[in-house]
């Protein structure tokens, strides 16, 4: 800085000594027009400069052309300097903004910013089709202006965020929607909306279970106080009696194999995953059939179809009582002089044991609900025959552990399908 | 000056705040319309009550809406587009309020038929389709009114003429309905009083529409002359 005023004076001295010997030899005026044509041409050299500031003060750039001379040059180079820091300073904030709303877009919930009066400032693309918002044309829109559901607009306004607020989702059909209220830096907010449809359903089927679970105790319960009711007041004959007793025992029992099933099935799905010991199919088929031809007292044709392999990896007792399942079930829909087919066989890389029947099928819309806790097509027909409602559920429940699948086919009046397919990992000597 | 800046922030402030609670309240007459709906769908008699008390509410509204508008003319003397704005809103105020009372009727309807014991089941189905066309329309005016939409605000109005005809068709095929068996006069009739209301509701959406142009473009939209429309 010293320097180029040092510079500066010495040019003004040097004009000073070319003027001062011309003004004092020639005449005054020559000596000062000398003098102020050097003063002159140093003004020039500076406006030059000046006006290339000024030129790119109007749009200013990162221009590398931008040089000043002399004096100029050094401030043209910090100035250089500075434009190209910020520049990069700015590009390195554009990219960090621009990841933290990748990250806000890549959530799976929707988020939504409000500022202080609840316009809002940013929402991901979740949140758009959640709530249907556009953020192109949404930005510093009140957010109650699109989402009017009087319920949200009274929870964003309670200002108790205490709770999620539980809200049907107007734009997506049969959605139910919970929002979260955050708030964050000086009474900004953060909204979350989390789509809780499934575990709405979840809650919705498990409360239909308890109250199935209560339904079938009660009706065999009601049975048996009532009767033990008679038995307290009345004065019944011995032969009455002996009737009473009979089908309290009856819907004792029943209620024994409900709670037996219940039990059962909690115990599948609270067990260790089957081990890999491998199972005799020939001794296991051979069990089956001798069940059904039991149970059937000779009303059915049973045919096998099976040489025994192979064989399959897993635990023994559960694949019994699914499979046993299967062909009881069979025996039990299919009126007498039916036909009941066991096939066990290699298929593909796994194998597929089938139970067909000639029975009464069943109609295509009860199918996706067979395995549904206490699900029944035809509540009187399948209590009259000793069913709990929950065979299907633990053979699913079975053959899920085992890795297999459960498909049913089936046609009203012609019969019914159970194949359960198990695959490649499960069979042995592969 | 300084003054002058705090007055037209705080004007902006009150139509700001005009708008909004004129979107509640169409948020108001959105739910009564879904909830009259779903009451027709599910044959739910205990929500018919809630509605009608929640009508009152709408109406409620619509009067301190209206005051709220005349207040703001008077004290702030609005020009240009905000008096269209002003202007709308005073009419689509209307608009809504008018779709609350049908979203009622139908509740009411509803009542009536489920309580005389029948089904619209059978042939009530085609009300449903209009009646979600419908609520779709009440709900897209109602954006385009929040983003000042006129793109969306034409389709609401395009839109109006489906329901028409659907609604023709409706009431074609309940006359058929009824002159096969005349006992299902009763119930029909009063199914052909839903569908009537359905189809107003989706008129008054598309007046709610044709306001939004109105505010947006300063263009009075309705009832073009005939060879325009054709």
């Amino acid at each position: 800085m010293s320097s180029q005023l040092i510079r500066g004076l010495l040019l003004i001295a040097g004009s000073a000594l070319v003027a001062l010997p011309a003004g004092y030899f020639v005449a005054s005026w020559v000596g000062w027009s000398v003098f102020c044509t050097g003063l002159g041409l140093q003004m020039v050299f500076h406006f030059r400069n000046f006006a290339r500031l000024e030129r790119w003060s109007r749009a200013p750039n990162a221009d590398p052309d931008l040089e000043g001379q002399g004096a100029w040059d050094e401030v043209f180079g910090r100035l250089y300097q500075h434009e190209k820091d910020v520049r990069a300073q700015l590009a390195r904030r554009d990219a960090e903004i621009a990841m933290l709303i990748a990250a806000g877009q890549a959530l799976t919930d929707g988020v939504v910013l409000l500022d202080e009066a609840d316009r809002i400032l940013f929402c991901n693309t979740t949140a758009e089709s959640q709530l249907g918002l556009a953020i192109a044309s949404d930005r510093g829109q009140a957010i109650v202006n699109l989402v009017r559901q009087p319920e949200f607009v009274a929870y964003l306004q309670g200002r108790d965020f205490d709770k999620p607020l539980t809200l049907r989702s107007e734009r997506v059909r049969d959605c139910t929607l919970s929002i979260h209220v955050i708030p964050y830096a000086d009474n900004h907010r953060l909204l979350q909306v989390k789509d809780i449809t499934q575990s709405e359903r979840l809650d919705r089927t498990r409360r239909d279970f308890v109250a199935n679970v209560s339904h079938e105790l009660r009706t065999p319960l009601t049975v048996l106080s009532g009767f033990l009711e008679t038995l307290q007041e009345i004065d019944v004959d011995p032969a009455e009696r002996r009737r009473y007793v009979d089908l309290m025992a009856e819907q004792s029992k029943r209620m024994q194999t409900i709670v037996q099933d219940l039990l059962t099935l909690s115990s599948i799905e609270s067990a260790p995953p089957p081990g890999t010991e491998v199972i005799d199919m020939a001794s296991l088929i051979d069990k089956l059939r001798r069940d059904a031809e039991a149970l059937s007292g000779g009303r059915h044709t049973i045919v096998v179809e099976s040489d025994g392999r192979p064989d399959l990896r897993g635990s023994e007792p559960e694949l019994v009582s699914a499979l046993a399942n299967l062909v009881t079930n069979a025996v039990r829909y299919t009126p007498a002089g039916g036909s009941i087919r066991v096939v066990w066989h290699a298929l593909g890389q796994g194998a597929e044991f089938a139970v067909e029947d000639t029975g009464i099928g069943i109609a295509p819309e009860h199918i996706p609900r067979l395995t549904e806790r206490f699900y029944r097509v035809d509540r009187g027909r399948s209590r009259d025959s000793g069913g709990t409602g929950l065979g299907l559920a633990i053979v699913k429940h079975s053959l899920n552990r085992h890795n297999a699948q459960l498909e049913v086919t089936s046609e009203p009046g012609k019969g019914s399908r159970f194949a359960a397919r198990f695959p490649a990992s499960r069979v042995a000597g592969v | 000056m300084n003054d002058t800046q705090h007055l037209s922030s705080q004007f902006d402030e009150d139509l700001a705040r005009l708008r909004t609670s004129v979107l509640q309240m169409g948020g108001l007459v959105e739910t009564q319309v879904a909830e009259a709906i779903a009451a027709y769908d599910k044959g739910d008699i205990a929500s018919v009550k809630h509605i009608v008390e929640t009508d009152r509410k709408i109406n409620d509204l619509e009067k301190a809406i209206d005051d709220d508008c005349a207040h703001l003319i008077a004290k702030r003397q609005p020009a240009a587009s905000d008096l269209r704005l002003v202007f709308g809103i005073s009419k689509i105020v209307t608009d809504l309020e008018r779709a609350g009372d049908e979203a009622k009727k139908i509740a009411k309807g509803v009542r009536r038929i489920y309580e005389a014991g029948q089904m619209p089941a059978q042939y009530g189905v085609g009300v449903r389709h209009i009646a979600e066309a419908a609520l779709a329309m009440v709900r897209d005016s109602l954006d385009a009114f929040a983003r000042l939409d006129v793109v969306l605000a034409e389709k609401v109005i395009r839109s109006d003429e489906g329901v028409d005809i659907e609604f023709k068709s409706i009431v074609r095929q309940l006359i058929t309905h009824m002159m096969e068996d005349p006992r299902t006069i009763t119930t029909s009739l009063d199914i052909i009083w839903i569908a009537r209301a359905v189809e107003r509701i989706g008129d008054h959406a598309k007046n709610v529409a044709e306001h939004v142009v109105f505010i947006v473009e300063g263009k009075d939209i309705r009832h073009p002359p005939k060879e325009a429309k054709a």
